[in-house]
C-alpha cells in the first residue's frame, strides 16, 4: 500500500484522487465502525429489524425473491385463467352451432322475424356474448338483417355460422349468423385475479419477511450483538465471566453454541497467552532493572576505578619524578665526593709518597680502590635505575650485530684472552636498541668474565624456537653456579661469587631482568658448577612484536 | 679580541683545586680563571660587575659545571649562546653527571663538548690535559 507520506506530495492528480478515496474509505470505515459500535450498544436496549445490517438486507432479498416468484406464479395463473375463459367461450360457440343453428335456419326460412329476434336475443344473453347478427344470403334485393347487441371495437372473438335449409341434395344456404363474444370481461376478470394475487402475495411476503426477520433476530442476530458487545467490553486485564447466551438451551448444540464455545476457548487462550506475556514482560522488566542497576554499578565502579587510576598515576608520576631527581642527585652529588677522595688520594700518593711508608701507601691504595669501586657501583646503579624509566623506542634490532660489537669491545679490553665466540647470524627482535645493548653487554660480559678459568673458553649467542616463541640465549663454558642459588641471581647487589674472584657490582643481571620485563619478556638461567651457564631470555611473550610497536 | 684564558666555572673548592692540580701537573702553564657561580662567570665573560675593569676579550674556552648555585650552568650556556660576541666561544661542559637530559639539553643549547669527570683521578688528569691541548692548541677558534 502506498504510504501517505509518499503520496501527499505526489504531483500525480490520479494518485492523489486515489489517495483521497483511500482516505475517505478509511474515514468511512471509521464512521461505520463507530456506527456499528453505536448500533451494538443500541441493540442491547432495543432492536429494530429494519435497522441497517443483516436484517435489512435479508428483508430486501426475501422481498425481491418473493416478488419474482409471485410474478412468475401470477403470470402462469393468468395464462391458465385466460385459456380457461377463452375455452368456455369457444365451447359456448360450439353449443350454439350444435343447438341453435337449425331452429334459427327454420325461422329464417319462414321469415319469422319475431321468432328470430327472440332466438338471437336468447343467444346474446349467453355469458360474454356481445353481438349476434343474422344476415340473409342469396340473390335478394333486400336481404334480411337482424342484429342484437352492438359491435365492439376492442378485443372480440367472432364466429360466422352458415345457415342451411333442406336436407340431402337440396340443402342450400339461406343465411349467415355472426356471433361476437367480447373478451373485455375476460380481461377484467384476469385483472382482478392479478390484483388479488399480487396483493395477497405482497401482504404474505411482507408478513413472512417480518416473521423471518424476527426469527433471525431472535435466534441469531441478538446473540451476535450480545457477543459483539461482550467482545467490545472484553478487557484482558480484567477478564469477564465466560460468554453465555441468554436463551433457552436448544436440544442439541447449534452453531451459536459452537461459536460461543470457540470464543470462550479463544478467550481462555488469549488470557493464558496474556498471562504468559505479562509474566515474561515482568521478567524482562526485572531483567532490565537488574541490568540498569548493574550498569549503574559498573559506571560507579568505573568512576571509582578511574579516580583510583588517576590517583595511582599521579602517585606513580610523583614517585617517578622523585626517583628521577634521586637518580640525578646520585649521579651528581654522590660521585662528586668520591672523585675528591680519589683525587686527593692520588695526589697524596704521587706527591707525598716520600713521606709515607709502604703501609701508608697501601692504605691510600685501598682508599682509592674503595672510591673507584663505589664509583662503578653508582654507575651500575644508575644504569639499573635508568633501564626502568623513560619511553621504549621500539624498532627492529639486530641482536647478532649488537652481540658482535660487544664481543669486539671485550676483545679490545682484554686482548690477551683467547675466547671462541659463536654468534648466530641475523637474530632480530623488536625492542629498544639502547636497552637491548645493555642486556647483551651484561650477559656477554658475564660469560666473558666467568669463562676466564676455562681451558678452552667458549661463548655462544643464538635463538631457538619453542611453543611460546623465540628464546634467545647466551651460553658459556665457565665456572657456572649452583642452581640452588638461581633465585638470588637477579636480585640487585647479590653475588654468587666472591669479589676477589670475579669483579662486579651485582647489579648487571637485575638490570637485564628489568629491561626484559619492560620488553614483555623474562630471563632465566640454567647452570651447574664448573660446567658453564646458559642465560635464556625472551621478549613479548604471548604477543606479537607488532602489537607492541 | 679573545684572551688565551680558560674560564673554569665550578662552585666546589675541592673540585677547583683538583682541576687546577690536573692543569698544573702537565705544566702547560695554562691560564685558568675560576668563577664560583653562574653570575660571576657571566660577569667575567662580559667584563661587568666586579670584572668591569677587565681588559681582555672573551675567554678562549669555557669549562662549565652544570650544578651551580644561583644561575645554573645550562642557563649560563643559554645566555652565552644568545649574545653575538660569545656565540662561537668554545664551551665544554665538565660535570659529574651523566644524566641523559643534561647531555641532550647541553648539546641542544650549543655546547661544543660534554665531558663527565671520571672518578679515577689519573683519568681525570688525562682528560684535563687533552682538553687544554685540544681546545687551545689543536682547535682553530672562530675569528672575531
Amino acid at each position: 500500500m502506498t504510504s501517505h507520506a509518499a503520496t501527499l506530495d505526489s504531483p500525480d492528480p490520479d494518485r492523489q484522487n486515489a489517495d483521497a478515496s483511500i482516505l475517505s474509505s478509511v474515514q468511512n470505515r471509521a464512521d461505520s465502525m463507530t456506527a456499528a459500535d453505536f448500533g451494538a450498544a443500541e441493540g442491547l436496549r432495543g432492536f429494530s429489524p429494519l435497522q441497517k445490517g443483516i436484517g435489512l438486507r435479508l428483508l430486501a432479498y426475501i422481498v425481491l425473491f418473493s416478488t419474482v416468484v409471485t410474478l412468475i406464479a401470477t403470470v402462469i395463473q393468468l395464462y391458465v385463467d385466460y385459456r380457461r375463459d377463452v375455452g368456455a367461450i369457444e365451447q359456448r360457440m360450439q353449443e350454439i352451432e350444435r343447438t341453435s343453428l337449425d331452429s334459427i335456419a327454420g325461422s329464417l326460412w319462414n321469415v319469422d322475424t319475431g321468432e328470430l329476434h327472440l332466438q338471437l336475443e336468447g343467444l346474446q344473453r349467453l355469458p360474454d356474448m356481445q353481438m349476434v347478427e343474422l344476415r340473409e344470403t342469396g340473390s335478394l334485393d333486400k336481404p334480411l338483417v337482424i342484429r342484437v347487441g352492438l359491435p365492439q371495437d376492442g378485443a372480440v372473438m367472432g364466429r360466422d355460422f352458415p345457415l342451411f335449409h333442406g336436407a340431402g341434395g337440396q340443402r342450400q344456404q339461406i343465411g349467415q349468423l355472426r356471433v361476437e363474444a367480447s373478451l373485455s370481461s375476460v380481461y377484467s376478470r384476469l385483472w382482478d385475479t392479478a390484483v388479488f394475487i399480487l396483493l395477497s402475495q405482497g401482504v404474505k411476503t411482507f408478513l413472512v419477511s417480518m416473521f423471518t426477520l424476527y426469527l433471525v433476530y431472535r435466534l441469531v442476530t441478538r446473540h451476535l450483538i450480545s457477543i459483539a458487545a461482550y467482545l467490545d467490553r472484553y478487557d484482558l486485564h480484567q477478564p469477564a465471566p465466560k460468554l453465555e447466551l441468554s436463551r433457552r438451551k436448544p436440544m442439541s448444540t447449534d452453531e451459536l453454541d459452537r461459536m460461543v464455545n470457540a470464543f470462550n476457548v479463544m478467550c481462555e487462550g488469549l488470557q493464558g497467552a496474556y498471562g504468559e506475556l505479562s509474566h515474561v514482560n515482568k521478567e524482562l522488566q526485572d531483567d532490565i532493572r537488574a541490568r540498569l542497576r548493574a550498569e549503574e554499578e559498573v559506571r560507579h565502579l568505573n568512576s571509582v576505578l578511574e579516580l583510583r587510576v588517576r590517583q595511582r598515576t599521579a602517585e606513580l608520576e610523583a614517585a617517578n619524578k622523585e626517583l628521577g631527581s634521586f637518580t640525578y642527585s646520585v649521579s651528581h652529588d654522590l660521585r662528586a665526593p668520591l672523585r675528591r677522595i680519589e683525587g686527593f688520594g692520588q695526589i697524596l700518593a704521587d706527591e707525598y709518597a716520600g713521606n709515607l711508608d709502604e703501609r701508608g701507601l697501601h692504605y691510600i691504595r685501598r682508599i682509592r680502590a674503595g672510591a673507584n669501586d663505589m664509583g662503578e657501583m653508582i654507575d651500575s646503579f644508575l644504569k639499573l635505575s635508568r633501564s626502568t624509566r623513560g619511553e621504549l623506542a621500539v624498532e627492529t634490532v639486530n641482536l647478532s650485530s649488537l652481540a658482535a660489537d660487544t664481543v669486539e669491545q671485550l676483545r679490545e679490553k682484554d686482548p690477551e684472552r683467547q675466547v671462541s665466540v659463536e654468534i648466530q647470524s641475523d637474530v632480530t627482535v623488536q625492542g629498544d636498541r639502547r636497552l637491548l645493548r645493555v642486556v647483551l653487554e651484561n650477559l656477554l660480559d658475564n660469560a666473558w668474565k666467568y669463562s676466564r678459568k676455562a681451558d678452552k673458553p667458549m661463548i655462544a649467542f643464538g635463538a631457538t624456537q619453542d611453543a611460546g616463541g623465540t628464546v634467545f640465549f647466551v651460553r658459556d663454558n665457565g665456572v657456572g653456579f649452583d642452581m640452588a642459588n638461581v633465585n638470588r641471581l637477579f636480585t640487585p647487589f647479590n653475588r654468587l661469587h666472591k669479589a676477589e674472584e670475579f669483579e662486579g657490582s651485582g647489579i648487571g643481571l637485575a638490570t637485564v631482568q628489568r629491561i626484559l620485563a619492560r620488553h614483555g619478556g623474562r630471563v632465566w638461567a640454567t647452570a651447574a658448577p664448573g660446567r658453564g651457564a646458559t642465560f635464556h631470555f625472551t621478549c613479548w611473550e604471548g604477543k606479537s612484536a607488532d602489537e607492541q610497536s | 679580541m679573545s684572551s688565551h684564558k680558560i674560564l673554569l666555572v665550578e662552585d666546589n673548592v675541592d673540585d677547583v683545586e683538583l682541576t687546577m692540580h690536573a692543569f698544573r701537573s702537565h705544566g702547560q702553564g695554562t691560564d685558568v680563571v675560576v668563577a664560583h657561580d653562574g653570575e660571576e662567570a657571566l660577569d667575567y665573560i662580559y667584563a661587568q660587575g666586579s670584572y668591569a675593569d677587565r681588559k681582555e676579550g672573551v675567554p678562549a674556552l669555557l669549562l662549565l659545571d652544570l650544578k651551580l648555585p644561583g644561575i645554573s650552568g645550562l642557563d649560563v650556556l643559554r645566555r652565552v649562546r644568545s649574545v653575538p660576541e660569545t656565540r662561537r666561544m668554545p664551551v665544554v661542559i665538565l660535570t659529574t653527571s651523566d644524566d641523559e637530559g643534561d647531555i641532550i639539553t647541553g648539546y641542544d643549547l650549543g655546547a661544543n663538548s660534554y665531558i663527565r669527570k671520571p672518578v679515577e683521578f689519573g683519568s681525570f688528569t688525562r682528560v684535563v690535559e687533552q682538553l687544554g691541548l685540544y681546545w687551545l692548541m689543536i682547535n682553530t677558534p672562530a675569528p672575531h
